[in-house]
């Protein structure tokens, strides 16, 4: 228990001597480059952005087309991946297809995406593409990996196939299920972000890419803090329960 | 009709190079309530043939009756304890013990009381909270056999289950089997290739060939009731000891020299 204790203090003492020198160095660097912000000015944009209304109504935009395309992406990762996992015939057929899909990059759609989706479905299809395969891929290999006396004894005690569902396959993938997830979020911001990058009205993206092409770096960069912030902090806690869970 | 009926059971198994015959016509009866395990060399199809009694598995031809009832699937009355370790990790031991009972939709209640009756049986009493990473491979299919008895099937059926186990674990396990046997008295079938454990628990031992698989010698095992591993040091024990093993010896010749022709 005392290990754990100093393992995590150590952890903890580690980030933050990890963060000063990086501070450190950001502040150095900032009196080099008129582009690199200084620290005290991204912390000052950091938190003014707060008190303007249009820039937390693109929060808001970009928070929620990243939790529909979390949502949707979870739910349809995990509804192919367990069907190529409990399907050879679905694997022979879908598996290939998946496989080369995964290798495009996703952004070169989004153009063809723009006129079925409008501008406000396209960056939330971008962020379900990205969010998709990792907990299709985790699925997947979870449920290829339980063990087949599981389902003899499921079918030997007459388990329905809600049962085997609720009772069998979704604890016994319960580690590969929550990392795919863990991953979907983070994947889920990259996605709709670099949507917003090219086209939308509304959204952090945007933000980035205006505060760029004024000039306004010190807004650029806090709120690329911000994203930061936002998706390591939810990987974070998806992380410790992943290590709580076994 | 009581007990298990086994009429003329063939299982083939077809594959892009062949046909294997792994069960090829086994006729045989467990009287009910009473002990009988089957021992043979690995591959002669002692799994398959349980497989088809616990209605896990479809028989090629020919029927299998547990107590006048023709077996068409699996069935709460009959219950299984398998060769792999099948605990289930994410519960603990009362947990895993009431999973067949949670399944059947039986209450609360009396899922526990009937899980700590079981727990009690096997052995576990004090571990009801553990989780099987905790536990031997003994502890976990003590665990596993709690489930099965703790539904109280009529018929147990057990495939191998101390096989993995080392020698010492597998000989006491095996005594407590035959202690809960004699206590509930149940039709038991049990799976194993190892004579001694088979002469010790059972009433009569049925000896498989290899492939194809059928049970070429039954042997009623007269030895008393009440017993326990002295019995091994007993002339009795040798002899039967010696007539399994010479049929069996026979047998494994053969599909020895099977592998190395093949
Ligand atoms: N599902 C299956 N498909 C094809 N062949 C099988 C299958 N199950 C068992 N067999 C074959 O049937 C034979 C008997 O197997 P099994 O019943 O497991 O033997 P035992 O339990 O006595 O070791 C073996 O040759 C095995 O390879
Ligand atoms: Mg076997």
């Amino acid at each position: 228990m005392t290990t754990l204790t100093k393992l995590r203090q150590s952890q903890f003492v580690g980030a933050v001597v990890l963060a000063l020198l990086a501070s450190a160095i950001w502040q150095i660097s900032s009196g080099l480059s008129f582009v690199i912000p200084s620290p005290a000015a991204t912390a000052e944009a950091f938190v003014q952005n707060f008190a303007d209304p249009r820039y937390l109504r693109d929060v808001g935009e970009t928070a929620q087309a990243v939790a529909q395309a979390f949502i949707i992406g979870i739910l349809l990762g995990g509804a192919i991946g367990l069907l190529l996992g409990l399907s050879a015939a679905a694997r022979t057929w879908l598996e290939p297809l998946l496989i080369a899909f995964n290798g495009v990059p996703k952004i070169v759609l989004y153009p063809v995406l723009l006129p079925v989706f409008s501008l406000s479905g396209s960056k939330i299809v971008m962020g379900v593409l990205f969010a998709l395969f990792p907990v299709l891929i985790n699925v997947a290999v979870g449920v290829r990996g339980i063990p087949p006396v599981y389902w003899k004894l499921g079918r030997t005690v007459q388990a329905g196939k809600w049962q085997l569902f609720v009772h069998i396959l979704l604890p016994a993938i319960r580690l590969p299920l929550l990392t795919g997830v863990r991953l979907a979020i983070s994947l889920a911001v990259v996605g709709v972000v670099l949507a917003e990058f090219f086209a939308t009205r509304f959204g952090l993206g945007r933000v980035v890419l205006q505060a760029y092409s004024h000039g306004e770096y010190a807004q650029m960069v806090s709120t690329i803090l911000l994203l930061i912030l936002a998706a390591f902090t939810v990987s974070v806690l998806l992380w410790r329960l992943e290590r709580r869970v076994r | 009709m009581e007990g298990i009926h086994l009429n003329d059971v063939h299982v083939q198994f077809d594959h892009p190079s062949g046909i294997t015959i792994a069960v090829d016509g086994v006729t045989q009866q467990v009287p009910p309530r009473s002990f009988v395990s089957i021992v043979g060399p690995s591959g002669c199809g002692k799994s398959t043939l349980l497989a088809v009694i616990a209605g896990l598995q479809p028989a090629t031809s020919g029927s299998v009756d547990i107590n006048g009832r023709r077996v068409t699937g699996p069935d709460r009355d009959i219950g299984v304890v398998f060769q792999e370790d099948s605990t289930l990790p994410w519960r603990n031991v009362r947990e895993n013990v009431e999973f067949a009972m949670q399944m059947a939709g039986v209450s609360k209640g009396e899922r526990a009381a009937k899980a700590a009756a079981a727990i009690e049986l096997v052995g576990l009493k004090g571990f009801e909270n553990s989780y099987p990473a905790t536990l031997s491979g003994g502890m976990r299919q003590r665990v596993a056999l709690a489930r099965t008895l703790a539904l109280q099937p009529g018929v147990v059926l057990m495939d191998e289950p101390f096989a993995a186990l080392d020698q010492q674990t597998r000989i006491f396990l095996g005594a407590e089997v035959r202690r809960i046997w004699e206590q509930t008295h149940q039709t038991v079938l049990f799976v194993t290739h190892d004579i001694s454990e088979a002469i010790l628990l059972s009433q009569q031992i049925w000896v498989m060939s290899y492939r194809p698989g059928h049970v070429i010698d039954v042997i009623d095992i007269d030895l008393p009731d009440e017993r326990d591993a002295s019995i091994v040091s007993s002339p009795r024990f040798n002899e039967l000891h010696n007539r399994v093993w010479t049929s069996l010896q026979k047998e494994s010749m053969r599909g020895f020299q099977d592998v190395e022709t093949a």
